[in-house]
């Protein structure tokens, strides 16, 4: 089917079509090959786990998107635009520099969670505490620690890999599902073990405090819990009837044992922000 | 069994019920194999179409699908060029609906010209004189361009997705797309529009012929309205379906009011141009070619009735109920009047082949009548049975609806008691410690 083939005249309909068909075609195999281009080119660690959770982060439900802000109740409704990326948000810098909330110094229970105000939080259920020798320790916080209940195994990255913001930092086993607990720091992986049964992780992050922007602060902590609270009810309550007034209050102890037969799988897939 | 390839969150039915869900369907497909066969090995003897009746039910049920499957191009020219986000809620089944539908007719185009050994015969030695050739031109490129847009719903799936470039490819894909939804939008412009173009080089059957409007006959443009209008309205309708069978919640409302109003929208101004349309072909283009427009319609069971419901019944009617926020907003009325909307189109399609070659032309003519073989009915069959397990196993596998999770936020197991194991978890809250207090009180 080339000018030079059976039936072709060199006529301004011929042409025409030819050059219609051609150009469409030839803008089909184009995108496609850039497609593929820019796969082969982009391979990095970070360009992957930057990817994995844009489309992670795109696939959640809007009502989880929620931003920070929102929670605090500094503004009535806005859904975070950057992944729970503030670090580079005009707004949350214009919110944050006007609303300044005074620290509370001691451990305080958020609806039976234990949190503590020297911690920032990430919106994954990680919590990040500034070291006096400049590093920061990341652990999984108490909310995602009674959801997660009886782990089989943690994998923990090697020492001297590097973790992104809401990349993937731990991998937590149970026998029933499998959930990737997000990084809340990018940075440099110094350290990991275990203590008193929390797995833990030291990274040296090379912006200092402005790495730890994004993180929530113990003022913003109650009202997300309550939110994630919300959340964890809804997904337990009875399909087709929602949540009700017999629903609420605080976990109760061993929590997981109660639900064998959930879908722990999704639960834990929500709670921790995957798709 | 395959738990590990369901996305994560979402409920599906057993592996054993699913297998039995595709066990009638495959047994369709085992038959219209078998007829596709009988077709491209022994010839089409084996149809009930002849010299005089060439358009049998494989091009009037081409016509409809490719019609029906118009969603795919319209809802993504809605969603990348026109930026209404909200349709991103049934994109993918759009896109798995037109890749159905285009990759059906084509593969029943095969068995109708047969020798599809012969295939790119086609493309290297093109009869440009015919409308179909950009018809074909445009149904394979546009069907590339239907593969490309369903490859990341599938590389999408939860274990395929594990793989970084897969992960990275599908998520490149994805920013591309509006390039391929505005090409998509094109082709279909052009193959639906040619589709019906070619009633403007069928002299020999005045019932169908229409005059240009330029370089194209008037039916280039119905047919390209038309489809635009009945696309949306199938995928209101299949989505429905869906929900329906799987019990669930798949959308928000506000995805079928908009779908619904475009669907009301594109129909209003096809039925008010497909009227001006009749009334000048009843008026000047039939009386001119030597045939009073009324005689087609005193032969055997084709009345006007059949114009009447074309027009008002399928075309008119769910159009004013579309179009009114208050008659949409009820369920019933809503895809009621989207069923109305396909089976208006299916009419249409209906009218313009068979009845078109049915009706005589030349003084010595009779009337035809045509009953499809069982071959052709089950070569047809074999469309819908494919369409099916296609839709099914994307379905299971793939996050084809991405409210789904949202609209279905429930993780406890199904035969567990309902309140008990919610009730038994939690201490009870501040609302509840008051109720019960007062209870005691009581």
């Amino acid at each position: 089917m080339l000018p030079f083939v059976y039936e072709f005249h060199w006529t301004p309909f011929h042409v025409t079509f030819l050059l219609v068909f051609f150009t469409l075609f030839s803008m089909v195999a184009a995108t496609l090959v850039l497609a593929f281009r820019r796969t082969v080119k982009n391979d990095s660690p970070e360009h992957i786990e930057h990817v994995r959770w844009h489309t992670d982060f795109a696939d959640l439900p809007t009502a989880l998107k929620a931003c920070r802000h929102e929670l605090r109740g500094d503004v009535k409704h806005r859904t975070c635009p950057n992944g729970f990326d503030c670090r580079t948000c005009t707004v949350h810098s214009q919110i944050s520099s006007r609303a300044q909330h005074a620290p509370s110094l001691q451990n305080f229970e958020v609806y039976g969670f234990s949190m503590s105000p020297y911690r920032l939080y990430h919106r994954g259920h990680t919590w990040v505490q500034r070291e006096d020798d400049g590093t920061f320790t990341v652990g999984i916080d108490d909310f995602g620690k009674k959801i997660l209940g009886a782990v089989r195994s943690v994998e923990l990255p090697p020492i001297g890999s590097r973790l992104y913001v809401n990349g993937s930092g731990m991998l937590v086993k149970r026998d029933d599902a499998e959930v990737r607990v997000l990084s809340p720091l990018e940075g440099e992986v110094i350290g990991h073990g275990t203590e008193k049964d929390e797995w833990y992780l030291k990274l040296r992050a090379e912006n200092g405090d402005a790495a730890t922007t994004h993180l929530l602060t113990a003022d913003e902590v109650p009202n997300w819990i309550l939110r994630e609270m919300e959340r964890l009810q809804a997904s337990f309550a009875t399909a087709g009837v929602g949540v009700t007034l017999a629903d609420g209050g605080e976990l109760a102890p061993n929590f997981h044992r109660h639900f064998p037969n959930a879908d722990w799988d999704g639960v834990l897939g929500q709670m921790f922000l995957q798709a | 069994m395959d738990n590990f390839l369901i996305p994560r969150g979402v409920r599906r039915t057993s592996f054993g019920n699913f297998l039995l869900w595709l066990l009638p369907w495959f047994a369709m497909l085992s038959v219209g194999l078998y007829a596709i066969y009988l077709c491209l090995a022994e010839g089409l003897f084996h149809t009930n179409m002849d010299n005089r009746f060439a358009f049998g039910i494989w091009i009037f049920l081409d016509l409809t699908v490719i019609a029906l499957g118009a969603g795919a191009f319209f809802t993504g020219f809605l969603l990348y060029i026109v930026r209404r986000k909200e349709l991103s809620a049934v994109i993918n089944s759009a896109v798995i609906i037109g890749l159905i539908c285009y990759s059906g007719a084509v593969l029943v185009l095969m068995v109708d010209v047969g020798q599809p050994l012969r295939a790119w015969f086609t493309f290297w030695h093109p009869n440009t004189h015919s409308m179909l050739t950009e018809v074909t031109f445009c149904l394979t490129c546009y069907l590339i361009v239907l593969l490309i847009e369903y490859l990341p719903i599938v590389i999408k799936n939860r274990q395929l997705r594990q793989i970084p470039k897969f992960l990275v490819f599908e998520f490149e894909l994805h920013k591309l797309m509006p390039v391929f939804a505005g090409i998509g939008t094109f082709l279909s412009f052009f193959h639906q529009g040619s589709l019906g173009g070619l009633f403007g080089v069928l002299r020999g059957h005045p019932f169908a012929f229409r005059e240009e409007l330029g370089i194209w006959p008037s039916t280039f443009f119905l047919f390209v309205i038309s489809a635009a209008a009945a696309g949306p309205s199938f995928i209101m309708l299949t989505t429905r379906l869906v929900e329906r069978i799987t019990r669930k919640t798949l959308v928000k409302e506000n995805v079928y009011q908009l779908l619904g109003k475009v669907s009301g929208l594109m129909l209003v101004a096809y039925v008010l141009l497909k009227s001006i349309d009749t009334l000048i072909w009843i008026n000047s283009t039939s009386p001119g070619m030597g045939f009073p427009a009324f005689e087609y319609y005193e032969t055997q069971s084709f009345g006007t009735w059949i114009l009447f419901t074309e027009i008002v019944l399928l075309g008119l009617l769910p159009a004013l109920v579309l179009l009114s926020s208050r008659l949409r907003s009820d369920r019933r009325l809503l895809f009621g009047a989207a069923f109305l909307v396909c089976c208006g189109i299916m009419l249409n399609r209906f009218v313009m082949t068979i009845q078109t070659l049915a009706l005589p032309t030349l003084p010595f003519d009779a009337f035809l009548t045509y009953l499809p073989s069982w071959q052709e009915v089950a070569a047809f069959a074999f469309v819908i049975a494919y369409g099916v397990i296609l839709y099914s196993l994307t379905y299971r596998y793939a996050m084809v609806f991405p409210q789904e999770k949202e609209l279905n936020m429930s993780y406890a197991a199904q035969n567990e008691p309902a309140d008990a194991p919610v009730r038994g978890t939690m201490r009870p809250g501040l609302a509840m410690q008051l109720l019960q207090k007062f209870m005691m009180l009581k």
